[in-house]
């Protein structure tokens, strides 16, 4: 009786994979390592068990080079089904012109797009189309020592909110401890940009003007948000020109990291950690950073592509992303997953540390998705350290760093 | 005599800090390779005191390391083959035999090593690309079968061989691969096993050229796996310091192999001291 | 035609006794044809093919994506000799270049040269030399941070016990390149100190036992043997040492990014910037050609050296 119903099922399989494509197998570039890696090949998995006759090859790319692998896989034309990207890289994929836009097939499969975050959905559209869709995200937010704060007298379940806080805290701790108040990401590249952008953003200021073409940053609120990385450093002295790592060592009572630390820091520091949303200035504005991925379709063989989108519109929607943000820690792409009351009720049992960042999301802000945008960074950050080093002041360093920015736009 | 000890210890005081120092990353790798979770930072930073080996367990199941261990000594031991063959043979030929142009194409050969590999990356992958060597051993190897660096190495070697080794053979009658593989080979120990060495960990070390002319996890080598304890969005310290030293492990091992060549015939040489 | 270090072996095999010249020329061609065949096919097709297509690409704007490219002359070139940055980077690479070879090459010397007798430890030693060679870089790079941090590391507690305030290393951008140095050095010893090593074999006994008859010194024997008959190798170290030196990336990026203020911003990572972040192909290109004009030159001129340089002594 048994082995006629397997027989049944068995049938019904091969006859609805037939359906579907019998053997159709997809090729898929990512460079999630750990535990995203664990999780994404779960969710393949899944996916396959539910899609008989589907084959979701997944290949782990190095992180750094995975632009360089896609880079030689479109001049050759040996480009894999669907990949993954950071953020960043998107408007240069974008223009390769080697990607499928993606309109007809939202239309067709009714994506509802306004319940995905605005910040990441930027960077999948260029020209009016869109090429690709977010599918996992991230933010900056705050970390702090316990044992530090509790040393210094501070209350350790008190974060700072504000600016203001976040130098009367550094000070205390300073003075009582010893260690460093606040550690800066002062090492340079896009590390210290995308941390100014927070200051800047919340500041009031804006990093490029809205229609992308010109810098916007040498502003009063720019001049003030670095002015204020000065003062930690030489005014206040709560903040070292040191390499990076001073946090996780216990040297530095505070410092701005990402919601991916939460899954790090445990594993790596011997005190009790805090998280919080990114303190602003009491006249200002809460505001974050954003990075995470987006996933894209590669011209190529028609059948696959509507595989692909399937297999897409399965990973993006609600239902796996509550899943992908559980087993992952990225933070939410859609509204609905954030407003996921067992999405939240995992978050504050499971990884509490995680909660300050999904609050946060809502503030979190793009970088600008321009294909100049690694040059911008690498220039704006080299003359932030020419303010830190107090070799210009922060008006004239933002001056001369928009005077090449616009030169690179232009 | 009382000189001569003082000497000697100055000698060993000498080397031993100096070799202190060149230790020091090696001796944190395998200290942090042992630590628990949450003592990273922590105190001691070249001692083992902790011996988690669990992590080294983690470390083994966190990529598909044995096939990616296979990939790398098919890859490593080719590459070195190859290359300490092929560039005897034309480092002898730049050395030894005299034909128009030789300098040219020496200078051509070393001219190729001030090429920075990564915008020689795009054109060398399109050629690889067309032959169908995507993903295949040949692609690892061929493109790397011969080292201009190796050709230098030897070339410099064979010049400051006695000549007279030869000129006796060649007035015998003997020809110049006769030469090559019974005299002047068997002279070459020393230099072959530097070549050696260098060509195994160069073809064991490397990361992108690997990297780009393989796309399924089939193919890949160990230095791929390694990448994945360096991540997006962190590093897994205590995972990538126990994996990287497994896979340093065969790179010391064949150190300490070729090491016994370059001081042989230390005994006979008779360096006073 | 003969270098210079073949025309020194040939003064010292040739004294006292003169060879009739043998009979070469245009006659080993077609053995050296054999000898070079196999390296040439390779080189050829996977060294010479890409260099001359990137120099082609040097005169183009392509960002390595898109399938047009743009023809625009000489003008990544007129660009990048108008740009500080760049010439920063020339500057910054010259020096690092200079003290990471002068320095490697002394040190391997003498490290080889104590390693290559009678002494106790000897294979133990010539392994922990070499380990720095073998060392991930990342590990390294995490170590060197930890040692030239400014209040915790080791120099500078070192330092402070002879009572000198040491510098914020890294930090300090007057510093900062040569700590790259250091590290740089530390990397390159025991390379240096293997080739040295398997040279120091090739010198024929001969030598020291005659030099012993005369009652030359340790000292003697090292500068007026041990260093000319090492001309050959000190030559193939020189140049294999600039032009690593002249490449050199993954020490930058891994400990200094460049900074602070583009202090080692050494030419490889401004090249790494613009092939692999900003996608510019063909200024980078030009980045590469630049420099190796540059190297090349140098080159030539280690070997006009080489040749000119005093024989060996009778």
């Amino acid at each position: 009786m048994r082995a006629i119903k397997l027989t049944v099922l068995m049938l019904a399989a091969v006859v609805l994979a037939s359906g579907l494509g019998f053997g159709e197998k997809i090729t898929f570039w990512h460079y999630w390592d750990g535990a995203n890696l664990q999780a994404l090949q779960s969710l393949i998995k899944q996916y396959e068990e539910a899609h008989p006759g589907i084959t979701i090859e997944a290949v782990f790319v190095p992180g750094a080079e995975l632009l360089t692998k896609l880079q030689t896989a479109i001049i050759s034309g040996k480009t894999p089904t669907i990949a993954i990207a950071d953020l960043i890289a998107m408007p240069t994929l974008v223009r390769s012109g080697a990607l499928i836009p993606l309109d007809e097939y939202i239309e067709q499969t009714d994506i509802d797009m306004n319940d995905f975050f605005e910040g990441p959905l930027a960077y999948g559209s260029y020209e009016g189309r869109f090429y690709s869709l977010p599918v996992s995200a991230s933010n900056l937010g705050l970390f702090w020592n316990k044992n530090l704060f509790k040393a210094a007298g501070l209350d350790p379940e008190r974060p700072p909110r504000t600016w203001e806080e976040l130098v009367e805290f550094g000070r205390i701790i300073k003075e009582k401890t010893g260690k460093w108040g606040y550690e800066l990401y002062t090492a340079g590249g896009e590390g210290t940009t995308w941390q100014w952008q927070v200051f800047l953003w919340s500041a009031g200021g804006e990093f490029l003007s809205e229609d992308l073409s010109a810098p916007a940053f040498n502003s009063e609120a720019g001049v003030r948000a670095l002015q204020f990385w000065v003062d930690l450093i030489h005014t206040y002295q709560i903040s070292p020109l040191a390499p990076w790592g001073l946090f996780g060592r216990g040297e530095a009572a505070m410092v701005m990291d990402g919601s991916w630390m939460t899954q790090f820091f445990p594993m790596q520091v011997n005190f009790e950690l805090g998280a919080a949303p990114f303190p602003y200035p009491a006249d200002g504005e809460p505001a974050t950073n954003m990075g995470g991925e987006q996933i894209f379709i590669f011209k190529g063989d028609p059948d696959l592509q509507q595989v692909a989108w399937d297999f897409i519109t399965w990973f993006t929607g609600t239902e796996i992303q509550v899943q992908w943000d559980r087993l992952t820690g990225f933070m939410p792409i859609r509204r609905s997953v954030a407003q996921d009351p067992a999405y939240i009720a995992w978050v504050k049992n499971a990884r509490p540390l995680l909660l300050p960042f999904v609050e946060s999301m809502q503030y979190a802000r793009p970088r600008p998705p321009v294909p100049e945008y690694p040059r911008i960074s690498d220039i704006v950050a080299n003359y932030i350290q020419e303010a830190l080093y107090g070799r210009m002041t922060p008006a004239d360093a933002l001056d001369k760093a928009a005077a090449e920015v616009a030169q690179l736009l232009r | 005599m009382k000189a001569k000890h003082f000497k000697k210890l100055l000698i060993h005081g000498l080397l031993l800090s100096g070799a202190f120092i060149a230790a020091m990353p090696f001796l944190w790798m395998i200290t942090t390779s042992l630590k628990p979770p949450g003592k990273v930072y922590d105190a001691p930073l070249f001692v083992p005191l902790y011996f988690y080996w669990s992590n080294y367990v983690k470390a083994w199941s966190f990529a598909p390391f044995p096939r990616f261990f296979l990939n790398s000594a098919i890859m490593a031991i080719g590459i070195t083959l190859s290359q300490t063959l092929l560039s005897a043979l034309a480092g002898y030929a730049l050395a030894r035999l005299k034909f128009p142009g030789r300098n040219t194409l020496f200078f051509l050969i070393l001219g190729t090593m001030m090429i920075p590999f990564p915008i020689t990356l795009i054109p060398s992958f399109l050629i690889v690309n067309s032959l169908g060597w995507i993903d295949t051993y040949q692609g690892l190897i061929v493109p790397r079968a011969v080292s201009a660096f190796a050709i230098f190495l030897f070339r410099q070697f064979f010049l400051s061989l006695p000549r007279e080794l030869e000129e006796a053979a060649l007035i015998d009658g003997a020809n110049r691969f006769t030469i090559f593989f019974r005299i002047i080979l068997p002279l070459s120990s020393p230099v072959i096993a530097t070549s050696a060495i260098f060509s195994f960990l160069f073809a064991w070390n490397d990361f992108l050229w690997p990297l780009v002319v393989t796309n399924s996890t089939r193919m890949r080598t160990i230095q791929v796996g390694l990448a994945m304890f360096q991540g997006q969005y962190g590093i897994f310290w205590t995972l990538l310091m126990a994996a990287s030293t497994i896979v340093i492990a065969p790179a010391i091992i064949a150190f300490l192999v070729a090491q016994r060549r370059f001081v042989e015939g230390i005994t006979t040489t008779g360096l006073r001291g | 035609m003969v270098l210079g270090v073949n025309l020194r072996w040939k003064a010292l095999h040739e004294r006292g006794a003169c060879r009739p010249p043998l009979r070469r020329g245009l006659q080993e061609f077609p053995v050296a044809f054999w000898f070079l065949l196999p390296a040439i096919l390779v080189l050829g097709t996977f060294n010479f093919y890409p260099a001359f297509y990137s120099l082609w690409l040097s005169f183009f704007e392509w960002d390595g994506f898109s399938p047009q490219r743009t023809f625009i002359g000489v003008e990544n070139y007129t660009s990048l000799l108008k740009t500080g940055e760049f010439w920063n980077s020339v500057r910054v690479t010259l020096i690092y270049a200079g003290g990471v070879t002068v320095a490697a090459l002394l040190i391997g010397l003498g490290v080889a040269v104590l390693l290559n007798r009678q002494i106790t430890g000897r294979s133990f030693y010539r392994t922990l030399y070499f380990l720095p060679v073998i060392t991930p870089t990342v590990a390294a790079g995490v170590v060197w941070k930890y040692l030239f941090d400014p209040t915790q590391g080791v120099v500078n507690r070192l330092l402070a016990l002879i009572g000198v305030s040491g510098p914020a290393w890294l930090n300090d951008p007057s510093w900062a390149l040569l700590s790259i140095v250091i590290v740089g050095t530390w990397k390159r010893v025991g390379f240096n100190m293997v080739v040295y090593l398997a040279a120091l074999q090739g010198v024929p006994r001969m030598y020291y036992e005659a030099a012993a008859l005369d009652g030359a010194n340790a000292w003697d024997v090292f500068r007026r043997i041990t260093v000319p008959l090492l001309t050959p190798t000190t030559l193939f170290l020189i140049i294999t040492s600039l032009i690593e030196a002249f490449q050199v990336f993954d020490l930058v990026y891994v400990m200094t990014g460049g900074g602070p203020l583009r202090s080692t911003d050494v030419v490889g990572y401004y090249l790494y910037r613009h092939a692999f972040r900003y996608h510019q192909l063909g200024y980078a290109s030009a980045i590469a050609y630049f420099m190796f004009l540059l190297i090349f030159v140098i080159t030539l001129l280690q070997f006009q050296l080489g040749r000119g340089g005093g024989a060996v002594e009778s």
